[in-house]
This record gives structure tokens, sequence and C-alpha cells, in this order.
């Protein structure tokens, strides 16, 4: 289906699959407190206009692929990583991955601010289900890779967004994971431990791991990934190489540089 | 080796529940001595409220009697209120990191219940100080225990979804913590309540702490097995809370992320 798609399509080699997957989010104004619905359920419900972040969105991803998404702000890109993830479920479709994922969500992976690094280290590492054996064995190379070892002892609550990156990204790569999703995170670093992040995302697609992640850069795309989807409120626009993608994806934003919605509705 | 049947999240359980302890006592200069301090100042004023203010003379070992009611009031207490905000107030990491969302909950109900075995240790220092003799009804005291944490789990677990879908849950949750402090046997024996009309003293037990509570009066201060009653209505009620708490929690514990 894929115009990348590598020779044999062996069903064994798909690690990630999409089919007619739809995210819809009912938009509330507010939090939704129990009066509010209490008051709803009363007086009869409001009309709600549903917000489709994602439509009928179906694509498969096999092992060693890397991908990168493109599409303007709130085309669905994150949404779509966060149902990879696994921490959002579609409303329709239904999303299967196979294998580890080492995901770097938003800025800075959920750290918890009362604990020191090196706790967090072991907390956000566990969670993503590492044993403490595992951790400790690796803990001197995920310090290592984060050049934080300073800071192991102080409490996350000190650190700088650059530096909460570092330990995001250095506990992320040390998952072992078989498919690495990042979502923009890699924007937020200093230059040197960009190129070092993109070394060592680079080693483990030699490895034969996966990588999905979202850029607004046209270099890192082309540099990163042979294979780009151009999302386009919520719709998959087009899913290719990443130079044939990206100069769809540039000619279209030349032709219309408002977002689509905002312009719709002038 | 048993290595690869191990369940991968027995090391984040563990780290969470050592969170929630470092998180409370870090920057506290008397640490885990206020877990002591707040249930024996609470004993302190009861004892004097019904001792000197109000007299109260039936009840032998007054202090230990309000101290057994106390202990599990608060651990109970503390639980639903920390278990309630437990997804809340973990939503980045919720967000971000998919794991069973059921650890949080869970973790604090541990963190709590260790507190719990600490603060029974004071307990047995009273016993040993007030020179109450001891029987093997003692033994019915982590039976106990048990009911209780089954009812706190269920609940909790109630609690903790109602709170992502509703935020202002934690406000009421805590309101009706004050109104079943009333509705508990802490400070007056639960025969004061036997001698309400019979639906509503049935109604009264519904609420499994009176059992626990009840049972735990037994097996330290008058050395009786518990009430087979009392004790069949804790049981059964706190299995209904687990059933109903898990069940509730199931059914939206996938959507947690998109709802915070």
């Amino acid at each position: 289906m894929t115009p990348s798609a590598p020779p044999d399509p062996g069903p064994a080699d798909v690690i990630v699959r999409l089919e007619g997957v739809g995210k819809t989010f009912k938009v509330l104004h507010q939090t939704p407190f129990l009066m509010h619905s209490v008051l709803r359920s009363v007086f009869g419900r409001r009309h709600q206009e549903p917000l489709v972040a994602l439509d009928d969105v179906s694509f498969e991803i096999r092992r060693g692929e890397s991908v990168v998404f493109v599409g303007r702000n709130g085309a669905g890109k994150s949404t779509l990583l966060s149902l990879i993830v696994g921490t959002s479920i579609p409303t329709a479709g239904t999303v299967s991955v196979k294998g580890r994922i080492g995901a770097l969500l938003e800025l800075g992976a959920g750290f918890h601010t009362d604990l020191t690094g090196r706790e967090n280290i072991f907390l956000n590492a566990s969670l993503n289900g590492l044993s403490n054996d595992e951790i400790e064995e690796r803990y001197d190379r995920i310090v290592a890779f984060s050049e934080l070892a300073d800071f192991m002892d102080v409490s996350v609550a000190k650190f700088s967004s650059g530096m909460f990156v570092r330990l995001a990204f250095a506990v992320a790569v040390h998952l072992d994971p078989e498919i690495m999703i990042v979502d923009e995170a890699l924007a937020v670093g200093d230059q040197q431990f960009q190129k070092k992040c993109k070394r060592r995302v680079r080693e483990l697609l030699d490895e034969g791991r996966s990588l999905l992640f979202v850029s607004h850069r046209a270099e890192e795309a082309l540099q990163m990934c042979r294979r780009s989807i151009w999302l386009e409120k919520g719709r998959v626009m087009r899913d290719g190489p990443t130079a044939e993608v990206l100069a769809a994806y540039e000619a279209d934003l030349e032709s219309s540089p408002l977002p689509r919605r905002w312009r719709d509705t002038r | 080796m048993e290595g690869k049947k191990r369940w991968p999240y027995w090391s984040a359980l563990k780290n969470l529940v050592l969170k929630d302890f470092r998180v409370r006592y870090r920057n506290m200069s008397l640490g885990i001595l206020w877990s002591l301090i707040n249930p024996l100042v609470m004993m302190g004023v009861l004892v004097f409220i019904f001792t000197v203010v109000y007299p109260n003379r039936g009840t032998q070992y007054f202090p230990i009697f309000v101290l057994i009611g106390l202990l599990s009031f608060n651990h109970f207490s503390l639980c639903l209120n920390s278990m309630t905000n437990s997804l809340v107030e973990n939503t980045q990491i919720l967000k971000k990191t998919n794991f069973p969302r059921f650890l949080l909950p869970v973790s604090v109900l541990i963190s709590q219940s260790m507190h719990a075995i600490i603060q029974f240790a004071l307990l047995l220092i009273f016993l040993v100080v007030f020179g109450v003799p001891w029987s093997v009804h003692a033994l019915w005291y982590p039976l106990a225990f048990v009911v209780q944490f089954v009812f706190t789990l269920g609940v909790g677990l109630l609690c903790a979804t109602l709170c992502v879908l509703f935020r202002d849950t934690l406000y009421l949750v805590q309101s009706l913590l004050t109104v079943l402090f009333w509705f508990s046997p802490v400070f007056y024996e639960l025969s004061v309540v036997k001698r309400a009309p019979h639906n509503l003293y049935y109604a009264y037990l519904l609420n499994p702490l009176a059992g626990c509570i009840d049972t735990g009066r037994r097996a330290f201060l008058t050395h009786q097995p518990p009430d087979p009653v009392v004790f069949g209505m804790a049981l059964a009620s706190s299995l209904v809370f687990l059933v109903a708490g898990a069940a509730f929690f199931r059914r939206y514990h996938l959507q947690i992320a998109d709802r915070l």
C-alpha cells in the first residue's frame, strides 16, 4: 500500500499497525465539575462540538523503519503518538503495537519534582517495565549519557528545562526500546546534546529498532527518516519517501500559510 | 529461572511505595515521628474530654480503647485522601508513560498501611504500659486489618477514578470522612449503637470500620472472638465495595490520561 514499503511485507515484521483509527475529543469549556454535570443532566444537554483529532488513519510500520510525522500544529501528530504509546485509546479503529516503547511525549518526561535525579531514573524506567536490577546495571550509562552526574542527588525541582530533557532522553534511549517515539523533544537540548541524541538514535536504528518522531525541521527529517507521513486535520494527506512528502507539505504551506481550519471559518 | 515469569511492574510498585515514603517525610525535621504524634495527640484530646470534661465510667482502659478506634479510622482516612488524589496528582506521569494505572492508588495504599504497622507498635507499647492481659484472641486483630484493607482498596479505587472524572471528588471525600468519623465507633462502644432501632443498627454496620474497630477491641481488651454478625457484615460490605470499586476502575482505567 505505502509507496515506501520494502520488498517483503511479512506480517511478522509489522510492529505498529493502525486500522481506521479515529480519535474524537468532547470539548468541554471547563474542567468537569460535579455540579456542572448534575445541572446539565437536569436541564438537558447543551450542544457540544466534538473535536475530531484523528479521522480514519491507517498505516503500518515495520521493524527497523524510521518515520517522521509532519503537519501543522493541531494536525493530530501528538495525539497519534500518544495512541501508539498507549496512554490514550482510539475512539474508532484499532492500534496494535509489538515490543517495548521508549517515548518522549511533549517536553520533559513525567518526572516527580520531589525526588532526586537518581530516584527519578529508577521510578521512570521501572514504570516503563524495567526491573530495578536492570536499571542498576544501566544506571552509570544513563548518567553518563545525560552528563548530569553532579546533579543526581539534587531534587529535579531545581533542574532547568534543558536538564529535564537530557535526563528524560537518557532514560528513554536506555530502556532498550524496540520503538523510539520522540515528540519534538529533540528541539530543546543544546547543539552538542542534540547531536549526541541523534547519534544514539542512529545506533538504535542500526540495531534494527524503529523510530517515530515529529519534527518541524526539514533537514532533520531528511537526515533521520526515509519515510514520512503528513497529517492534516487528523487525516493522512500523504505517506511516502521523506523528500516527496516534505515537498508536497511545503508546497501546501506556501499556498495556504494559515491553518486550513482557521481559514475555512473566515 | 523464574525471572522470566516475574511481573514486569514489581519494581515500579516498589519504587512508587518508596517514593511515597520519601516525598512525605523528606522536608520534615521530625520525619517518621509524625505518624506517631498525630494519633497520640488525638488520643490525648479524646481521653481528656471523656475522662475529665464528660466522664465515661463504663469503659476499661479508655485510652487504649480510643487508640484502637483512632488507628483504624486514621488509616482509612489517610489512605482514602491520598488514594483519591493519586491519579490526579500524577497527571504528568500518566500522560507520558503507559503502565498499569492501578499501580498509583495501590502504591499509596501500601505505603499508608506500612505507617499503620508502625502505629501498631505504639498500640503494643500502650498495652504493655497499661498492663493489659493478653489472650489468643489477639490473633483476630490481623484479620480485622485485612478486612479494613479490602474495604479501603475498594473505596479508594472508586474515589480515585471518580476524582479523574470530577475534580471536586476530593472535597466531597474530605467532608464525608468527617461525617464517617462520627458514624464509626471511635470514642464510643458499638454496644451503644445496638440500642438504636434494629434496622438503623444494621445500616450502621454496613460501614466496615465499625466491625473492624469492634473486632480489634475484642481482640485486645475484652478477649473475645469477633461478633459473627458484626464481623460478617463488615466482611460482606468490604467485599461489595471492593468489587464495585474494581469494576468502576476497570471501566475507566484506559481513559484516565485522556480525561485528566
